[in-house]
Parts: C-alpha cells; structure tokens; sequence
C-alpha cells in the first residue's frame, strides 16, 4: 500500500462489508495497527496475538459496527499518509478541470507534472445556491445524540454550528432546558445574538460573571468557567434547580481542553457534568479525538459516540506571494498534498530561496 | 528587496487575482496598525456603489454600538474596503468589522494570529506571513493545529467554490513550519489538568475526601496517565516474560543475594553509607525486606507490606502483615530471621500499602506457610571498613561457595539483575502514573490545612467555606488578603484598583504616573504577602499602572472613555479587558455578601461604577 487509490477503493468498500470481507482486511493489517485499534475496545489486548486480536476485535465490532469500521479506515488512511508518496500511474495527469467537491483535498501527484498557476486559479467563485441539506455526519452526529454523548471533531468551517442549533431545538422542544458554552465572551455574544435571531429573543440568555440577561431562558450561552462556576455550586448543595431539567450541554471549541491555563476548566465541566444531559463536544479536527470520546465512555453513563472527518468541505489550495507581487502556487498539486510537505512548487521553492539569501545574509532567521 | 510585501501591492495582487475576500494574519497589533496607515493615500478606492454600501452598513451597526461612532479607520475603511481587527481594539470595533466581513463589504481585513482562534469570520482567501506566534514572552513555532486554523479560515461554505492559504514571507518566516502544517495531521490534544486551591475546597466541600480520589480518576489527565501507565505495563509485562528462567533456585532470592555480593566486592573501597547508626547486620538485612517477604518476629511470623523511614526512629521502619489480617508497624530491628521466601504484592501508595486482593491473598498465604521455613543466608559487610581482601577472595565470585546452582547463578547475575531492575524502575513509573494526581491533590490539601481552610480531618473550617467562592486566579493571595482586613473599609475605587492589579496578566507597558497614597500603600502591603505566599502561589504582576488607571476610572464618574483612554498608552482594547477582568474579580468578592457584607457592598458599588460608557454595550 502506499498508493492513495488502492487505500479510497479499499476505505470505500469498508460501508458494505460482510463479516468475512472485515475479518479479511483486518488480517492484511499490521498488527500495531490492530492495536490501536483494540484501544479502548478490547480490554488487555497487547496480550493477544494476532489471530486472537481479530477474534477479539470483530466480536467487539458487532455492537458497533459503524463507528468500528470508521476507525478502522482512519487508521489505514493514517497509514498510508505515513508511507513515502510512489509514482501513481493510475491518476491521470492533473487536470485544470475542477470538481465540485473533490474527494480528499487533493492526492500528491507524480514528481514529474507541476501545476501552473492559471490551472491552479482556475475554478474559483461563488457557488450556485442549493437548498440546505444537512450533511451525512451532521444528520449521524444529531441521531446519535438521541442516545449518547457525541464528540465532533472536524475541520474549521463544516458546520458545527448546525448540529448545536438543531439539537438545541430538539431538546427545547422536549421541554428540557440548554446551556451552551464557548471559550470567550466575544464568541458568546456573536452566539448570544445568532441564537436570538434563530429561537427568538425570549428563547436565549446569557451570562456572565457579573451579569445576567434573560437568565430563565431555556437556551443559556456562558462562558465554559461559568458552567464549571454553577456545576460546582450545584454539587454543594446550593442547587440551582434548572440544572434537574438540563437535558444538553454543548461545549464549543473543546479543543480549549489542550489550553495550559484554561484546559482544566473543560475538564472540570466534563466531570460534573449532571448524568441525565447530554454532552456535546464540538471540536475543531485534532489528533486524538477517539481518546476524548474514549474518556468520555468511561466516566459517562452511555457509550460516547465520536463522529469525525477530516476532509474539508470547500478545498483548500495554498500558494506562493514573492515581495514583488508574483504569486505562484505553493505546492505541485492542485490542491494541499496531505501526508507530503516536501511537495513544493519548483518555482515557489526557487522564489522562497531567493528570498532568504536576500534578506538573511547572515543564515537563518532569528526567532 | 523589501523584507515582506507591502500591504497596498498586496491588496492590489488579490483584487486582481479575485482573491478578496481576504483575511492577512500579521505578527502584531502594531504590523496591522502600520498596514492601515499606507492606504492613507493609495488609490485604491473602492467604486462609489460598495462605499454606500458600507457607510449604510456601518451606520446600522453604529446604532447598537455607538462607541465606533468615531473611530479613527472608519475613513479607510469606507473608501478602499480594508480593516485592521486585533486585540487591541474595542470589542464593538471587532464585531464590527466581523460583520462587515460577513456581508461581503470589505476586501481585507488585517489581523493578529492570537485572534485566528475561534473567531467567527471566513474569508475566500488566508494570508499567511508568519510561522511562529508570541506566547507569553516567547516565539514558539505554530503547531499543525494552529497552521490549520488559520489556513482553515479560508474558504467560505456556500460562498466558495474553492479556499486560498497564501503565504507571502516576512524576515520571522520558517517556510517548512507551514508546509508541515497545511499537509499533516494535527497534533494529539494532552491534558493540562492542574489542582488549584478553589478546586480542593470545592471538591471537599461537595464529597467526602475518600472519595475525591474516584473523582480525579475522571480526569483526562488521569485517562492520558493510564495509557502511559498501560504501555508501561505492557513492558512489565514481556520482562515478566523474560524473567521466567531466573526465578526461585535453591534461595528464592538469588539475584539480591548476589547484587549485595557484587556490590560488596567492586565497592569495596567507597562503602556506601549506613542510614543513621543501623548496624552492619541490620543494613545488609534491609535490601531483602522488600514487601511480599516472609520474616519472623520474636513472635510467630509476618509479611512485610512496606518499608519506610520514621522521624524519631532510629532504625528503618516496616509495616507487617500478622496472622489474623492484623497488621503492625516495627522496627527492622525487630525481625529475627529473614525466610527465603517472597509473595507477590502488588503495592499501593496508602493503608493497608497492597492492595485488597493482595492483603487477602497474602493473609492467607500466611496462614498457609509450612511450619519449617529456610532462613536466608544474608553476607554482612561491616559498614566502617571495607571487607577484607582476603574475605572477598576466599569468596572467590560467589557468596555461597557450597551451593549446587552457583554455576547457572553466576552466569545469570548480569542479565537476571538488569532485567530486575529495570522490572523495578516501570514498577515505580506506574506507581507514580496512577497516583501522581492523587498526590499533588494531597500537596494542596496540606497548604490548605496551614493556612486554616481546611481542618485536619479536610473539612472545611469557615475560612474555608467562604473562600471555596473565590475561584480565580490568585484565589489564594485574595483570600488571604481578606482575611488580613486589607480591604476593610476600601472605597470602591480603591478595591477596583487592587482588583485591576491583581485581575491584570499582560506586561505590554503602559504610563500611568499618578497614583493615590491611599492605592500605593495598600499595594504595597498586597505586594508584601504576595512575595511571603510565593512558595504556595506565583505572585501576580500587580502593576501600579493599572491600579491607577481602574482606580480613576471609577471614582471620577464624569471622566469618559476617551479621557480613560488619554490618561494612559494602553490599546482602547487593553483597557477594555482589564475593566472586564476586574469586573469579573469583583463579582467574586460580590458572592461574599454573607460572610463579607463591607468587601460585598464595595465590590457591588464598584461593579456598577465600571459599567458605563464603552462597558454598557455588551452583555
Ligand atoms: N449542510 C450544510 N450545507 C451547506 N452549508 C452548511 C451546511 N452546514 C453548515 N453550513 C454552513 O457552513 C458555514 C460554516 O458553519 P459553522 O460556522 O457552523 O462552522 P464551524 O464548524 O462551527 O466552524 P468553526 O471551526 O469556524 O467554528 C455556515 O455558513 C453554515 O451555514
Ligand atoms: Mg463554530
């Protein structure tokens, strides 16, 4: 393996497997791979063998077979993002022709072609207006949500924001009350007055450390140390009865977790977070999105559900603007060549050279 | 050629490529600054259409927010589309232009990086000048993360076909740092899970303290430490493994047997030294008294769970498992003879020191023992001299010279001692693993205990009740100061002044030479317990400046924002957070209205003081 598309035909037939084609895979597999697979699933797997692991892993595999299979493509793509880029002779060459929504970003191209800049241009603009359709992860990440704790980890700009409101409204609608947080208060005001325009005013409140504003409303937006404030209070004794009827907390920005200062506070709010709501993690894509939910399994009541991708909705392209106003693109392939850094346009490389010999006489940059 | 491309050329370059929208990340506040100020006179106008669009804009948005009514870019702004937006600005100015970029008025907009997190405004293109971001003092490379959520800013849904991460270099710029960045994958996010003084008292207010090491279990952090504990544990695991052919051969303990004898013969000369004054026996004894072993007492036998060093003992002490699950506590000296013959213990860092299934195992191993044990041979090196040469030659290499298995036993030594080891070391690792949180938890409680928060038996006593509601940074300094009666009838300007120099974290300079005898004594006396609580609590800045300027702010009611903001060189922006980070320091001396109704009231009177003006705008 190594080449992208023997991995997509592969990753692709995982939705339909049989049991048998899994077992097979499974055992193509190396066996660390299996390993980390078997994190969290199988308890004391480093002591298994092989045959055995997969034994273990498919018997696992059967209460969740979706989330299961999922993994498993991530770890394989993982892997083949890791192995050295062969020449592929099954792309054809690159193309100006822009697909709408190409699959994976972009895939490293053979060493021979470059992209030119009109190519790499071309195809930019304002899409035509289509009705909204949620997309698969959003609808999976709102179904799971009836039964357990999600965690969201996608790329920047997918639309998290969907999902909150949506299960803001349902549980709403279920008479049970929601609190939403965000890592500052100038998110929280931009949500405050989003949220408003979308449940109306007497629908959404705020707070803050010295400030209420429509206090008793069934949607409240705080910062995550004001929840962590009122969770504590709730503990010892001095109950703010509201929380009996929390039926959801969405915490946005989760990757704040990883904050030095304030990192501990997400955490805090994740453990006394009342039993009977629902947590909803939104985060932007991170390494290790299956540890969180992982954590999250075992300290909640329910099986947490992870629901992640990190394919970007709009592609992305990246490229080269010298002082002198030349633009050229920044790598060889069209789009962000994934797992190859090394991938540089020549003339970006030549321009980038150029560059440093001139303003850093004396080696590298100061930092 | 010039250092970085010059902001006019590089709007003109993405108009012209129909890059725009476009969000450019500068290094500094100061770099977007300087960028506004060369399109003072650039021609780069904007058609009279879109400047009505964003004057009509601009007015809607200065209806609710009348504080950018004035602001000093507005000019630009209109005219050529392009914005500066970074920290040290006014809120209202951020949403602002975060609104107008939404509605697709503007062309650019110039911004700092430490804004690219979680801010809410996609652009069609990123531009990227810098690989490295100022984090509190230091220049650290940005990590794949943050690369990604900057570039992830381009490319709006629905707006976009496509997404543009221009990256144009500047004399800081590390190319490969971004190259990383925009392929790889991003980082593991760890836990920064750290135990502050509110989080003991609430927890201890909350939950019993035995159960409170069940509840940091339920951190990430404790999540991350069992991985590490397991991958440990998974090598323990294999050594296990690897140890089978050394066990038990004719003395179960053969390899301590034999590491005491190397260690007698290649140290013979640097002797290493007795604790206290244990005699040579006793010392030689003490390798071999390693929990899970089986020793008798002068009466009836036991089985050692821990060993451990006293304050007013002499001896080292151990703690032993009796007949009958009793357990005691003796000095080593008490034990008559060492057997050859050890358990399996599976230590745990508190009472009974093994764990449940280990002490029951064990109590009834002990019941179980034949009444005949072999007693250890134990070498004694006399501590003061080195062992006679003659001693350690008739040795010859081995320490029992009669024994059947000294063959396979001095051909193993090495590797089987190696392999104990560093059994030993993953051992110890994974001990400290599982119960590291456990442990600075305890180191908070006894700080807590000195200061008289908490009663020995961890209750809160009711200092400790009252200062659980104090849950800021600096919780300690402020509780302490209140407890000093150093606020007792401080005026609300002067508490909003201490509060501003303990609330404010940043060092970016600022002048603000005049301040009240009244402010700067009572600093002082702030400062003086902050530098005394420094072993327990890094101190705050407590810059005199800010005091000063909170102070003003709010015993003069007639002095307005702009006045606020020519008394000092602060950024409007700075002035606006450290008002708002006082006015969240104050609301928590406001919760002490119960126990502290002077400090309560002040507080809530300088709360409604602050609010005015620019501080009215926003929830
Ligand atoms: N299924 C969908 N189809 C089309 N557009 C969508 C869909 N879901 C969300 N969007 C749009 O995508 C844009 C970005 O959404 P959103 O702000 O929720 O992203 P996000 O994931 O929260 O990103 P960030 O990391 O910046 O917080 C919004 O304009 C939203 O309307
Ligand atoms: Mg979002």
């Amino acid at each position: 393996m190594g080449c992208d598309s023997v991995l997509s035909t592969q990753s692709s037939a995982l939705q339909s497997m049989t049991t048998d084609e899994l077992e097979k895979l499974l055992a193509q597999q190396p066996v660390a791979l299996l390993h980390r697979l078997a994190r969290g699933r199988v308890h004391r797997h480093f002591r298994a063998g092989k045959r055995r692991l997969i034994e273990l892993l498919l018997q696992h595999s059967a209460s969740n077979r979706a989330g299961f299979e999922s993994d498993l493509q991530t770890l394989i793509e993982g892997q083949g993002s890791r192995t050295e880029p062969g020449p592929s002779r099954t792309h054809p060459p690159p193309t100006i022709a822009h697909k709408k929504t190409s699959p994976r970003g972009a895939e490293p191209e053979s060493a021979e072609t470059t992209i030119s800049l009109s190519a790499w241009l071309e195809g930019l603009g304002v899409p035509s207006p289509q009705p909204f359709v949620p997309d698969p992860w959003q609808s999976e990440a709102l179904s799971a949500l009836n039964e357990t704790d999600v965690v969201i980890s996608v790329p920047t700009g997918s639309g998290k924001t969907y999902v909150a409101v949506e299960a803001a409204r349902r549980a709403m609608e279920d008479n049970r009350s929601v609190i939403y947080t965000s890592p500052l208060k100038a998110l929280s005001n931009t949500k405050y007055t989003e949220f408003s325009r979308i449940f109306g005013p007497d629908k959404v409140g705020i707070l803050t450390g010295d400030r209420q504003e429509n206090g008793q409303a069934p949607l409240l937006i705080m910062t995550t140390e004001i929840l962590r404030n009122l969770l504590y209070d709730a503990a010892s004794g001095e109950i703010d009865v509201r929380l009996d009827t929390l039926g959801l907390v969405i915490l946005d920005e989760s990757q704040y977790i990883a904050d030095p200062e304030r990192g501990v506070v997400w955490e805090e709010t994740i453990i006394f977070c009342p039993s009977q709501a629902r947590l909803l993690l939104l985060s932007a894509s991170i390494g290790n999105p299956q540890d969180i939910a992982d954590w999250l399994t075992s300290i909640r009541s329910t099986v947490c559900r992870l629901v992640r991708h990190s394919k970007r909705t709009v592609p992305l392209r990246a490229g080269y603007l010298h002082p002198n106003g030349k633009l050229t693109p920044l790598f060889r392939t069209l789009g962000i060549p994934y797992g190859h850094p090394n991938q540089l346009h020549p003339e970006a490389k030549r321009l980038f050279l150029e560059y440093e010999e001139e303003t850093l006489p004396s080696g590298r940059p100061r930092r | 050629m010039p250092p970085s491309i010059h902001p006019v050329d590089l709007v003109t370059a993405l108009r012209h490529k129909h890059l725009t929208p476009a969000i450019v990340f500068l290094t500094s506040r100061r770099a977007c600054d300087e960028a506004m100020e060369t399109f003072d006179h650039a021609d780069l106008v904007l058609p009279p259409v879109r400047q009505e669009a964003i004057a009509v804009a601009l007015e809607r948005i200065t209806v609710q927010h009348p504080s950018i009514a004035e602001h000093p870019l507005i000019p630009i702004v209109r005219r050529i589309g392009v914005a500066a937006h970074h920290a040290g600005h006014l809120p209202s100015w951020k949403i602002a232009i975060e609104e107008l970029m939404r509605q697709g008025h503007l062309d650019a907009v110039f911004a700092t990086t430490t804004l690219a997190a979680g801010v809410d405004f996609p652009a069609r293109t990123v531009v990227i000048t810098q690989s490295s971001i100022r984090k509190s003092r230091d220049f650290t490379d940005l990590t794949i993360g943050e690369v990604q959520q900057i570039a992830g800013r381009a490319g709006r849904r629905g707006k976009d076909l496509v997404g543009f991460a221009i990256v144009t270099p500047s004399p800081y710029i590390d190319l490969t740092v971004l190259t990383k960045g925009l392929t790889g994958q991003p980082e593991a996010v760890d836990s920064q899970f750290t135990i502050s003084y509110p989080m003991v008292l609430n927890l201890l207010k909350a939950h019993p303290h035995e159960q409170i090491q069940g509840i940091l279990a339920k951190s990430f952090a404790q999540f991350q430490l069992n991985q590490r504990a397991e991958l440990l544990e998974q090598k323990l695991d294999a050594l296990h493994v690897q140890m089978e052919p050394f066990g038990p051969r004719v003395c179960t303990d053969w390899i301590t047997q034999w590491q005491t004898f190397d260690h007698a013969r290649r140290h013979r000369h640097t002797r290493h030294q007795t604790h206290r004054s244990e005699s040579p026996e006793i010392s030689a004894r003490l390798p071999f008294l390693t929990p899970g072993r089986v020793v008798g007492l002068s009466r009836g036998r036991g089985i050692v769970l821990r060993q451990y060093r006293s304050k007013g003992q002499k001896n080292s002490m151990l703690t032993i498992l009796r007949p009958d699950s009793a357990v005691t506590e003796c000095p080593v000296t008490s034990v008559k003879e060492v057997f050859d013959r050890t358990y399996d213990c599976a230590e745990i860092p508190t009472y009974p020191w093994c764990s449940t299934e280990t002490f029951d195992r064990l109590s009834h191993q002990l019941e179980e023992l034949p009444p005949r044990l072999p007693v250890l041979p134990i070498l004694v090196s006399t501590s003061s001299e080195p062992l006679p040469d003659a001693i350690v030659q008739s040795l010859g290499d081995f320490p029992c010279p009669t024994c059947p298995s000294r063959p396979a036993c001095q051909k193993d030594f090495m590797t089987a001692s190696r392999l104990r080891q560093e059994q030993q070391r993953h051992t110890k690792s994974i001990q400290a693993l599982r119960t590291s949180l456990w442990h600075r938890f305890q180191e908070r409680v006894e700080v807590l205990q000195k200061f008289g928060y908490l009663t020995l038996a961890t209750q809160l006593t009711i200092e400790g009740e009252w200062a659980r509601l104090i849950r800021i940074d600096h919780s300690l300094l402020i509780t302490e100061l209140i407890r000093a009666e150093a606020f007792t009838g401080a005026d609300p300007s002067l508490l909003a002044g201490i509060f501003a120099s303990l609330a404010h974290d940043d060092d970016r300079p600022g002048a603000f030479p005049r301040i009240s005898a009244g402010l700067s004594s009572l600093l002082g006396q702030v400062r003086r317990l902050a530098e005394s609580l420094s072993p327990y609590e890094d101190p705050p800045l407590l810059r005199a400046d800010v005091a000063a300027l909170v102070e003003r702010w709010v015993a003069d009611p007639t002095l307005t924002w702009i006045g606020l903001c020519r008394l000092t060189t602060m950024a409007e922006g700075d002035i606006y957070r450290l008002l708002a980070r006082t006015l969240e320091f104050l609301s928590q001396a406001q919760a002490l209205r119960s126990t502290h109704p002077g400090l309560a009231e002040s507080a809530s009177h300088a709360i409604t003081l602050i609010r005015r003006g620019v501080l009215e705008e926003l929830p």
